[in-house]
This record gives structure tokens, C-alpha cells and sequence, in this order.
């Protein structure tokens, strides 16, 4: 009979083994989460500029001043009005299309691919890319649109030779829901298609024999299974786009006036380029409780409709 | 009369025969269990009376009807899955009632009528409380009383199910067994039951259909397919442990172990087989004993006997006796093709 140890190995440390796997997650979260987060919330309730970067405690003033702003307001409703538009769009197109890419058919895979490069395309560079397609002169589109007769003289939209996408109150802000909607679909689409991948075969072969159709199989069965999937396809959706200042940075710079102005840009155009930090903070701050709130709704629902 | 009727039935994934020529008359109000190992074709073979699987070849009648080429919902089947597969985020009520919603505009159901339709199926399988739940609030056994409910709410042709007893444990089983026989009986349909659980098949079918590698092997009573197999394959499927199989020259022979007994104890010795049997190991199990060891001049293949225990024989390892087997009990096999072939002499053991 002999009794034998190993040396104390550190990593049999189930603490520390813990601690460590943990530590990118947090160590991220907490220094480029937490810490802007933090810093924005102390900039809203002070007078800090770029000139002056002494923190000075000033309570609601700019949280006040923001509210008043009349700009500030149609900034925050065309904010709110893009998101739940494009959002529309964006659930009726990636459903469709997830349940497209979910069938079989030759050169799926193919498809799958070219679908989904408008969302693995940095955003920078595919808006510029969008800014020549719609641009106010040399637009391909509306070259298109003349060559089939629906611009120029006597022409079906329009008698001018372009449409001006950019530059006309309703077709920005058109153009620039539309442009989201292209750019967030297939990240939609990918987490519907995998909620819909995920239901059982029986469950839908037995809709089958059950005497369901098409249409009844979709509405009663899948739709309602990917229920809290799409709830979290959503809400990724959603906050990305009420965040979102790229799109309309590239495009429009939240022209014509102010009709493609949206919160991030604002708080971008006030915080930095206008050097007012305070402001700017406070701007970006205010969607903060909206977008809170919505979260915790949604993951909720999604919850809920889980566990059924 | 038959209802359903399968001819030359085939069915290739790719290179794979899962289903390969089956013909199959299935009689009305019959319960016919199909069983076979795992991967023999029997649950393809279901899923395409089902609709689910469109053959490579053959066809399908139910009633008179040619209904190859047709969807499920025109052939008046209906189907419980191994998982049961009730819809989810649909209480019991809906889920019977979904089949009748789904088939509504062909059958011109009235709302009364599906309220009905729905309640007193779910009367006839003592659900009529649990209306109200859904499925994750329910046990296992009622989970599968309302797969049956909902199977049923249509009054289909013919009740197709897929191994429906396997996800209960093992006490329930037995339970769910025999009122699953008792409902096929008082409702007189027809049922096609298909699994690899042998005393399952032995318990409910009328008929069973032994299938293996996409091919029927024998269809017969469950006293028929274990006392009169047609093949090796058969005889060695089914029982437990399974029939010992002994080579001879030219051919191969086999009895079940319960066939194999001390000569002492065999009421018939003049017309049994005798063997000089080398015992190696005695396993006691309850009410019989479990023996293990060889027959000599087949030293190779590893005998069992199966000796109750109530009979006083004493059994020491590593010793020779005589045992026998009635004439009647053994049976013979051709040595290729593995076919039933006619008695043969078989040279005395010794």
C-alpha cells in the first residue's frame, strides 16, 4: 500500500479557472461598455466642452436645454419613426425570405451567400456604395428609371432627369429607410432561419398528415414557435438601428434641414463636431430609459412565450 | 377485406434500399405491427403510407383508392409520432381539434360539431379534464392519450403509429399497452403500429409483419412467427435470449432455449434429440435458471438453455450432460439463403 500526490496544479483551481474564462467577457464590458457608459452618464449632468474638460456638477440643465430644443424633438420622433418603419420591413422581408432559404432548392447555398453580404460588408463602405447609387446626378437608378421612360421629358415619375434621392424631404427619408432595411434584413433573417430550423420535423410532419396547407402550417405552427426568436431578432434590430449614426453620417449628414437627422447623429454633431460633450452626452443618454424599457419587454415576452 | 394494400413498395435514399419490394395486404379493424431492428425500413414504410415519403416505386392503395401520388390530408390517414409531436403553444382542446380546422373546408365541419367532434374523443380517452392544459403541463402518458385523441378526431381509414410507447417508462408501458389494444378493439380501426420492441409486437398484434433490410420476412400471428419462423433471421429476432443456431453439414439448425431441457425432464424422450451439453456458467434469474455453455461437436458456438427453476435438477459448472430437445422444437435453415428447409438428420451427438 502506497500513497502518492501531485503537486497543487493552479488550474485544478476551480476559482480560478472560473475567474479566468471570465476575465475577457468582463474586462471588456467593463472597459468598453461600462466605462463610456459611465463617463456619458457624469458628462449629461455637467458643463463639460471640448475647450473646458473640468466636471462641473449642473444637475438636468442639459437634459432641460435638450428638451426644449425644437430641433432636439424632431430629431428624437424621426429617430423613433425610421426604426419602427424599417423594423416593419424588416420582419415582413426576413420572414419571407427565411422561409425561402429553409426549403430546398438548387444554388441555396449560393443565395445564402450573396444574401448575406449586405450585413458582413462593413457599413461605411457599403454606404458609400449607396451614396453613388443614389446620387442626385450620376444616380444608376435613376439612369435606369430614364432609359425605361418613368423620368425625363414627358416622363411617368417625373419630368426631371433624376428624383434626387438624397435631397428631397420624403425620398431621403425614404431612401434611408429603405437602405436599413437592406442592411439589417439578413441579420434577421439568419435568426429566424435558425428558429425555424429548430423546430422539431415530427411537429410539422404531423401538421402534414393532420391535413395542414402552406399557409395554415406557417401561421399556426411555425410563425407562432418562432415567436420568441423573432422577439430577439427584433430587439437586436431595434437597438441597433435607434443607435445607429453611420448610415445617415455617410448619406445624408441628416440632410436635407433636418429630415434624415437622427439621434446618434445629432448627439455625434453636438457632443463632438459642435464640442458641446455635456450636450451631446445628454442627447445620446435620452433613448437610454426608451430603449431600456423595450428590452426588458421584449426579453420578457420572449421568455414567456419560451417556456410554454 | 383489405383497406390499405401496398404493392411492390420501394423505396432508395440514394444507394440505400430502405424499403425494397414490399407487398402488403392490411385487413380492416386489424392491428398489424411491423417489427424489425432499427434501420430495417419499417418507419419509411409507414411514412409512406402516411404520404410523408413519396416511393422511388410502387403503389399504395387505402380503400379502393390509388393514393400514391397523393398528399396526407386526401388519404385518410392519421399518425402519432414516437415524440408525440403535439403543438406546443396549443392547449389539449386545439390540438385535438387542429386536424378537424385543418380538414374543415373539405369535410364542411360546423364549429358545434368540431366542439363535439373534439369532446368526445376526448372523452373516449379520459382527457376531457385536461382540455384546458398545454402539452408541457401533462405526463407522459397523457401526452400520448392526446396524440391518440387527435390522431383519432378525424375518424381516419387507418391509425398509423410510430413506436408511441417508447418515450414512457417502463411501468406505464405495459399499462398503455393494453389499453391502446382495448381502444383499437372497441373502436374497431384499423392500426398499423410499427416497432423494434418484440414483446410490444407479440402483445398487441393481430398480425405481425417481420421486416429487415427494406424486405418482409414473414407476416403471421404472433404464435405463427415464433413457433413456425420462415427463416434464421426471424427465428433469432425474436425471443430472449435467442434461439440457439448450431451448424451441421450442409445446413444449420436451431431451438429456442426454453426447448432445451435436462433429458430428465423431457416429457417426450423418445422422439427428442439428445445432446451431450458441457455447462460453463449458471446464471439464477428468479423464476429460471440461465445456462451457458456448449454443445460437444459444436464446441465453437455458445449454447443457453433456459431451465425453470422450480424444477428440481441440479446443474454443476464445468460438467456434461444430457440434454434434449423435442424433435418438433428444432428447426432447420438452408445454410445460405438462411430459409426454413424440411427436417434433416442430424447426426448423433456425442
Amino acid at each position: 500500500m502506497y500513497r502518492f500526490s501531485l503537486p497543487a496544479f493552479p488550474l485544478d483551481n476551480r476559482r480560478l479557472v472560473g475567474a479566468l474564462f471570465l476575465a475577457p467577457a468582463l474586462l471588456y464590458m467593463l472597459l468598453l461598455v461600462g466605462f463610456p457608459f459611465v463617463l456619458a452618464i457624469a458628462f449629461g449632468f455637467s458643463d463639460v466642452t471640448v475647450g473646458n474638460t473640468d466636471l462641473n456638477f449642473v444637475g438636468l440643465r442639459n437634459y432641460l436645454a435638450v428638451w426644449e430644443n425644437d430641433i432636439f424633438r424632431q430629431v428624437f420622433e424621426t429617430t423613433i419613426r425610421f426604426t419602427l418603419v424599417s423594423q416593419v420591413f424588416i420582419l415582413i422581408f426576413a420572414n419571407i425570405l427565411a422561409i425561402i432559404f429553409t426549403q430546398d432548392f438548387t444554388g441555396k447555398w449560393f443565395a445564402r451567400f450573396i444574401f448575406i453580404l449586405p450585413w458582413a460588408t462593413p457599413v461605411s463602405l457599403a454606404m458609400i456604395g449607396w451614396l453613388w447609387m443614389l446620387d442626385t446626378k450620376y444616380s444608376p437608378v435613376d439612369y435606369l428609371l430614364l432609359q425605361t421612360g418613368f423620368l425625363g421629358p414627358n416622363g411617368i415619375l417625373s419630368n426631371n432627369r433624376n428624383l434626387f434621392w438624397l435631397a428631397t424631404p420624403d425620398l431621403s427619408q425614404i431612401s434611408v429607410i429603405f437602405v436599413q432595411v437592406w442592411r439589417m434584413t439578413p441579420l434577421a433573417t439568419v435568426i429566424l432561419m435558425a428558429g425555424l430550423s429548430s423546430i422539431p420535423t415530427d411537429i410539422l410532419d404531423q401538421a402534414e398528415v393532420d391535413g395542414s396547407r402552406f399557409m395554415r402550417t406557417l401561421l399556426q405552427i411555425k410563425l407562432p414557435l418562432i415567436l420568441p426568436i423573432m422577439v430577439i431578432a427584433l430587439l437586436f434590430s431595434m437597438i441597433t438601428m435607434f443607435g445607429d449614426m453611420t448610415v445617415v453620417y455617410v448619406l445624408t449628414r441628416g440632410g436635407p434641414v433636418d429630415y434624415t437627422r437622427v439621434l446618434g447623429l445629432y448627439s455625434f454633431q453636438v457632443g463632438i463636431e459642435g464640442g458641446n460633450l455635456a450636450q451631446g452626452a445628454a442627447i445620446s443618454l435620452f433613448a437610454f430609459p426608451l430603449l431600456l424599457a423595450m428590452a426588458i419587454f421584449m426579453l420578457r415576452t420572449a421568455s414567456r412565450a419560451e417556456v410554454r | 377485406m383489405s383497406i390499405v394494400q401496398l404493392s411492390r413498395l420501394k423505396k432508395y435514399f440514394g444507394a440505400v434500399r430502405a424499403v425494397d419490394g414490399v407487398d402488403l395486404a392490411i385487413d380492416q379493424g386489424e392491428f398489424l405491427v411491423i417489427l424489425g431492428p432499427s434501420g430495417c425500413g419499417k418507419t419509411t414504410l409507414m411514412r409512406m403510407i402516411a404520404g410523408l415519403e413519396k416511393p422511388t416505386a410502387g403503389q399504395i392503395y387505402i380503400g379502393d383508392q390509388d393514393v400514391t401520388d397523393l398528399p396526407p390530408r386526401k388519404r385518410g390517414v392519421s399518425m402519432v409520432f414516437q415524440s408525440y409531436a403535439l403543438y406546443p403553444h396549443m392547449n389539449v382542446f386545439n390540438n385535438i381539434a387542429f386536424p378537424l380546422k385543418a380538414q374543415r373546408r373539405e369535410k364542411k365541419y360546423s364549429k358545434r360539431a368540431m366542439r363535439d367532434k373534439v369532446e368526445s374523443t376526448a372523452r373516449l380517452l379520459e382527457i376531457d379534464t385536461l382540455l384546458d392544459r398545454r402539452p408541457r403541463q401533462l405526463s407522459g402518458g397523457q401526452r400520448q392519450r392526446v396524440a391518440i385523441a387527435r390522431a383519432m378526431v378525424t375518424q381516419p381509414a387507418v391509425l398509423l403509429l410510430d413506436e408511441p410507447l417508447s418515450n414512457l417508462d417502463a411501468k406505464l408501458r405495459a399499462n398503455a399497452r393494453d389499453e391502446l389494444k382495448d381502444f383499437q378493439r372497441s373502436s374497431n380501426i384499423t392500426a398499423v403500429f410499427v416497432t423494434h420492441d418484440q414483446i410490444e409486437a407479440m402483445g398487441l398484434g393481430d398480425r405481425i409483419v417481420v421486416m429487415s433490410e427494406g424486405k418482409i420476412q414473414q407476416i403471421g400471428s404472433p404464435q405463427r412467427i415464433y413457433d413456425d419462423p420462415a427463416n434464421e433471421f426471424v427465428a433469432t429476432f425474436l425471443g430472449s435470449p435467442s434461439m440457439n443456431i448450431l451448424s451441421n453439414e450442409g445446413f444449420r439448425f436451431g431451438f429456442r432455449p426454453e426447448h432445451f431441457l435436462p433429458k430428465t425432464l423431457q416429457d417426450n424422450p423418445e422422439n427428442s434429440r439428445i445432446f451431450r451439453y458441457f455447462v460453463k456458467r449458471v446464471e439464477y434469474l428468479g423464476s429460471d435458471r440461465l445456462v451457458y455453455g456448449y454443445v460437444r461437436g459444436h464446441d465453437s458456438a455458445l449454447t443457453l438453455a433456459k431451465v425453470p427453476s422450480n424444477v428440481r435438477v441440479s446443474l454443476d459448472i464445468e460438467v456434461d450432460y444430457e440434454f434434449a430437445v423435442h424433435n418438433s422444437d428444432i428447426k432447420y435453415f438452408d445454410r445460405s439463403s438462411g430459409q426454413r428447409i424440411e427436417q434433416q438428420t442430424l447426426a448423433q451427438s456425442d
